[in-house]
């Protein structure tokens, strides 16, 4: 049985006849942060809930540190959660809303390390508020704090800079990148790519509840350079680029031509334009991970996909 | 389990809906106490509150509590039992699963090492003890105010044949809090399964008031015949015999008794459904 800290095995959810996860399958071992990544739909949000135990799986299983996960299970004490939005007992402050969470599991208070969550958190008075009066940044701030009670060794994160403003995601953000460089194994998922590429050293890719892809985000990234060139005369400079070594595939794109590469470089690809007579205008990189997503997942994913925020 | 059962204690306490329904059962007893001792009811006009569960001709409670500050919480409870408790009752009750799922807290919840049963016992406990609690403070806020504008002593009188001393009084008061508080668990058993199925404790609390309401009104339909004596609400007033001369027996044994499977059978079910239920509030 495996020891890694997240090992989903062939699992499967189904509600009626719609299958929102199916026969999905990934490891995440200790000290990676993760990405859970795909469209709104993937199913990500279902495969989280069962792996904590929320959500009951129609096939397959999840396990915590080696063990078979159900409701309750005690691996849970050594994972910290933060599913969808944060949400808390409105009427409690901050404080209490720690404090409860964390008594609720039958550990003593001084287990939780309350002054780090805190500093985390950092809300500074308003963390005596009652959380009803919190923005949603503060409330997944607070999340974020919550989740790392008792020092888990596994972070588990749900989208967590959906509905925050680019301020606010930004420090979510920071937070997560910090509490990753402390050493803890993160799982993340997103569905907006340069969240993935900015926080994480590994990503799983679903699509319609099965796995697509897995591996470090440098290999995902690897998979799918390319660049994007406008160009005075682009019938010339496409037949000019597919006849380069390194050059996968020259696509349309108007005005301009996107260009798969397989090892050319982007100053390869203009000197060798420059060289045949070719007035190049403009050159620029795609975005590498959203590049290697859609070739993953395909072009129709593309409108439900956040190009990053 | 205790300390699981003190963070819900200490959750509900911090809600405001609760110090509202304890502060109205305290206020209620003070109030109607105000009304006795401004308006002291004669014999012919004492009858509110009088009546048993589906039953005529119970004592006039109201005549009886102006006679001795003793009675005081047995008027009260009689009037409240009838309808403002069990809406308590199903508050508490209803409100246990469904408002954490309501707030989103139920999935936060449930990723502590804490097993769905262990829950699901702690919030029974808790439902329990507030509705306990409710009760009492109407017979503690009932004796208070009426001590004080009644004074506290026995009351006889003969053209009612009721003669009661106050240790009489006081272990029947303590009976009838008792009996009148179970009167109401199985209706309240049927909101704290509604509160595992529901993201809305709206939903949970009115459909278990929609149960006693139905319940109420086919049981005083004597056409019906004897299934109304199955329903969990038709003996709730026979507490109230109490205080006619009545020992304990007859149909207040026959008010625990139909609590019993109601009581199981809505606790259970909720507990399936909620060991199965796939979180996603």
């Amino acid at each position: 049985m495996s020891e890694a800290p997240v090992a989903v095995r062939d699992l499967s959810k189904r509600y009626g006849s719609v299958v929102a996860v199916d026969h999905l399958n990934f490891d995440v071992q200790a000290g990676q942060v993760c990405g859970l990544l795909g469209p709104n739909g993937a199913g990500k949000t279902t495969a989280l809930r069962m792996l904590v135990g929320l959500v009951h799986p129609t096939g397959g299983e999840t396990q915590l540190f080696g063990r078979k996960v159900r409701p309750g299970s005690p691996e849970l004490a050594r994972v910290g959660t933060m599913i969808e939005h944060a949400s808390f007992v409105p009427h409690l402050n901050g404080v209490d809303n720690l404090r409860l969470y964390w008594e609720a599991g039958g550990r003593p208070l001084a287990e939780a390390d309350m002054d780090r969550a805190l500093a985390v958190a950092g809300l500074g008075d308003a963390i005596k508020r009652r959380v009803k009066t919190y923005s949603q940044g503060m409330r997944q701030r607070l999340g974020i704090a919550r989740s790392l009670l008792g020092n888990p060794e596994l972070l588990v994160f749900d989208e967590p800079t959906n509905g925050l403003d680019p301020q606010e995601m930004r420090a979510v953000r920071g937070l997560i990148r910090r509490v990753a460089d402390e050493g803890h194994t993160v799982l993340l998922s997103s569905h907006i790519l340069s969240e993935i590429e900015q926080v994480c050293s590994h990503a799983v890719v679903m699509d319609r509840g099965k796995l697509v892809a897995t591996g470090t985000v440098a290999d995902l990234v690897a998979s799918g350079a390319s660049a994007y060139i406008e160009v005075d005369d682009p019938v010339r400079a496409r037949a000019q680029l597919e006849a380069m070594a390194g050059v996968e595939r020259v696509e349309d794109e108007s005005p301009g031509l996107v260009v798969r590469l397989a090892g050319a470089t982007r100053p390869e690809l203009v000197a060798a334009l420059v060289g045949a007579g070719i007035s190049v205008q403009t050159v620029t990189s795609r975005h590498a991970l959203e590049e290697a997503f859609l070739g993953l997942v395909g072009e129709e994913t593309e409108r439900h996909i956040g190009k990053g925020a | 389990m205790f300390r699981l059962v003190r963070t819900e204690m200490y959750k509900q306490l911090r809600r405001p809906r609760t110090w509202v329904a304890l502060g109205f059962v305290i206020l209620v007893p003070i109030i109607i106490t105000i009304a006795l001792k401004a308006n002291p009811p004669t014999l012919t006009d004492g009858r509110g509150g009088g009546g048993g569960g589906g039953h005529d001709g119970g004592p006039r409670f109201f005549y009886l509590a102006a006679q001795s500050g003793l009675l005081v919480p047995i008027a009260t409870l009689r009037v409240m039992s009838e309808f403002f408790l069990v809406v308590i009752f199903c508050l508490f009750a209803g409100d246990a699963i469904a408002s954490e799922a309501g707030w989103g807290n139920l999935r936060f919840l449930l990723t502590r090492p804490i097993g769905r049963g262990r829950l699901l016992v702690a919030k029974l406990i808790v439902a329990a003890a507030y509705s306990v609690l409710a009760t009492a403070l109407i017979l503690v806020s009932g004796l208070i105010a009426g001590g004080i504008a009644f004074g506290y002593h026995g009351i006889s009188v003969p053209v009612l044949g009721i003669s009661m001393s106050v240790s009489s009084i006081l272990g029947n008061l303590l009976l009838a809090g008792v009996l009148a508080a179970w009167g109401i668990a199985g209706v309240a058993a049927f909101a704290f399964m509604l509160s595992t199925m529901m993201d809305n404790s709206a939903g949970a609390i009115m459909g278990a008031v929609g149960l006693y309401i139905v319940t109420s009104i086919l049981g005083a339909i004597d056409s019906i015949g004897p299934i109304r004596y199955g329903f969990p609400t038709f003996y709730n007033g026979a507490w109230s015999n109490l205080f006619t001369g009545a020992s304990f027996g007859g149909d207040m044994v026959r008010n625990v008794v139909a609590q019993i499977p109601y009581v199981i059978v809505f606790v259970t079910i909720g507990y399936w459904w909620f060991r199965r239920k796939d979180i996603t509030s």
